[in-house]
């Protein structure tokens, strides 16, 4: 039941439902790129839609709107779209913003994990405000810890945020998100083996610039780590995690338990 | 649970038999240059569309809330990226809310339970019809969805109103995914005719 080359706009109605995932929502991105009368068809499909949606119209608790309306007061706006900018526009701010226009084509390893970026990002991001990581709220702008959680704020919200999951040797996986843009990376983990006491997984950036530590993964909470931020990212660079000694080393002294590719 | 009732209480956004949000786009113009006033107006107009569809996606009246507000706040950080040439402002507002749905319901099946979905297959086409059912309170919108033959208006309901995508639909029904794809394309297109939304 591979669609493959032929008639790959048929999909064009699935996909204004929101119901295309993973792969199958990348080649149609990238048909849809090229494709002018598919942004057209997209256009009035979507005026269908939003009737659907008129239909089940009910009114919320009047805290919503009241909540929105006093976030709105303590959030920064996005600026218009220049463009140079559109030009370079990514999916994320694509689906955020900017429906009905085509979306910028996929490329390299991003295509391969198409469409599980954003919820997945968002799960990443729902498990970083749990362990209490991450404070979403704009409001706090004091101190180190508030500042990187910023940060890590800043890339899972990039407009280029990209995300990336990969297994690692010994078992667990590592998620990363990445912005270019901002040369930062964020990473967790999930189910990595334990390890003896006084040993800790190190990350690095890996490149042609040398490897340069990226600081030491925080103890677990129910088997995974909260994010931890990386910048500094630089063509070519891979991201890798060792087993080192308690407080680090200053160059990776132990065979990588993961090497990641960060090239598109 | 009919909420023809609440028709009254709706903001102008909703008028039935319009085309829902005219003035939207201008006011979105206002809220792109940060005025609040503007975004209060939108949210008057769009909150409760905004509200219904996530609802009707995420099912939870709580996640519902929290996922409507983030929207409602979407639509306040990005309104500059809205242009008008492109599509309705009611179009924009519904399919920002539709994909913060859609991704809140996926995160959360990833990281609790495929199975459960699984589990409820059989109740799912049913239950979603018939929640949407009572909730349909635009004749116009159900004497279109209506005129669907019986398979595009299943796939359609479940897609946008379920959640589900066209491979889980295909599932649901037992029919082939190539089939589900097209009947979906079919049954908005002929939506969208029987509307005259362009």
């Amino acid at each position: 039941m591979r669609w493959r080359r032929p008639e790959p706009h048929t999909l064009a109605g699935a996909y204004v439902m929101d119901a295309v995932a993973g792969a199958d929502r990348a080649r149609f991105e990238r048909h849809l790129a090229r494709c002018q009368a598919c942004a057209r068809e997209l256009r009035g499909l979507r005026e269908a839609t939003a009737r659907l949606a008129g239909a089940v119209a009910a009114d919320p608790p009047a805290a919503v709107v009241e909540r929105a309306l006093a976030a709105a007061a303590r959030t920064r706006q996005l600026p218009p779209v220049t463009g140079q900018a559109a030009a370079r526009r990514t999916r994320r701010a694509g689906r955020a913003g900017g429906a009905g226009r085509a979306p910028v084509p996929e490329r390299g390893w991003r295509a391969l994990l198409p469409g599980l970026s954003l919820a997945l990002a968002a799960a990443l991001l729902a498990a970083a405000a749990a362990s209490g990581v991450v404070a979403l709220r704009a409001e706090h702008r004091l101190g180190q810890a508030e500042l990187r959680d910023q940060a890590i704020a800043q890339v899972l919200n990039a407009p280029d945020a990209v995300m990336l999951t990969a297994r690692v040797h010994s078992g667990g996986t590592v998620t990363v998100v990445m912005s270019r843009r901002d040369r930062s990376l964020v990473v967790t983990t999930a189910g990595l083996p334990p390890l003896t006491s006084g040993r800790c997984y190190q990350l690095w950036l890996m490149g042609p610039g040398g490897d340069r530590s990226a600081g030491m993964l925080p103890a677990p909470h129910r088997g995974m780590t909260s994010p931890v931020i990386a910048t500094g990212l630089a063509a070519g660079d891979w991201v890798g995690l060792t087993v080192e000694p308690e407080g680090g080393s200053p160059r990776p002294t132990s065979r990588p338990v993961l090497m990641l590719s960060l090239a598109a | 649970m009919g909420i023809s009732d609440a028709g009254p209480r709706r903001g102008p956004g909703s008028a039935a038999g319009q085309a829902p949000g005219a003035g939207l786009e201008a006011l979105l113009g206002g809220v792109a240059r940060g005025d609040q006033a503007a975004f209060e107006a939108v949210c008057a107009c769009a909150a409760a569309t905004v509200f219904g569809v996530v609802r009707s996606v995420v099912r939870d009246p709580f996640q519902a809330q929290e996922v409507a507000q983030e929207v409602l706040l979407e639509v306040w950080r990005c309104a500059s990226r809205f242009q008008p040439g492109r599509g309705s402002a009611m179009a924009w507002v519904t399919t920002i809310a539709h994909r913060r749905a859609i991704d809140r319901v996926r995160a959360e099946q990833r990281s609790a339970g495929r199975q459960l979905r699984a589990f409820s297959h059989q109740v799912a086409y049913d239950e979603v019809a018939e929640a949407v059912e009572a909730r349909l309170d635009r004749d116009r919108v159900r004497r279109c969805l209506g005129s669907l033959t019986e398979l595009q208006r299943e796939s359609v309901t479940l897609a946008y109103y379920g959640g589900y995508t066209f491979r889980e639909v295909a599932g649901l029904l037992g029919v082939p995914e190539g089939t589900v794809k097209t009947r979906m394309r079919d049954g908005l297109i002929r939506l969208r005719d029987c509307l005259g939304a362009e």
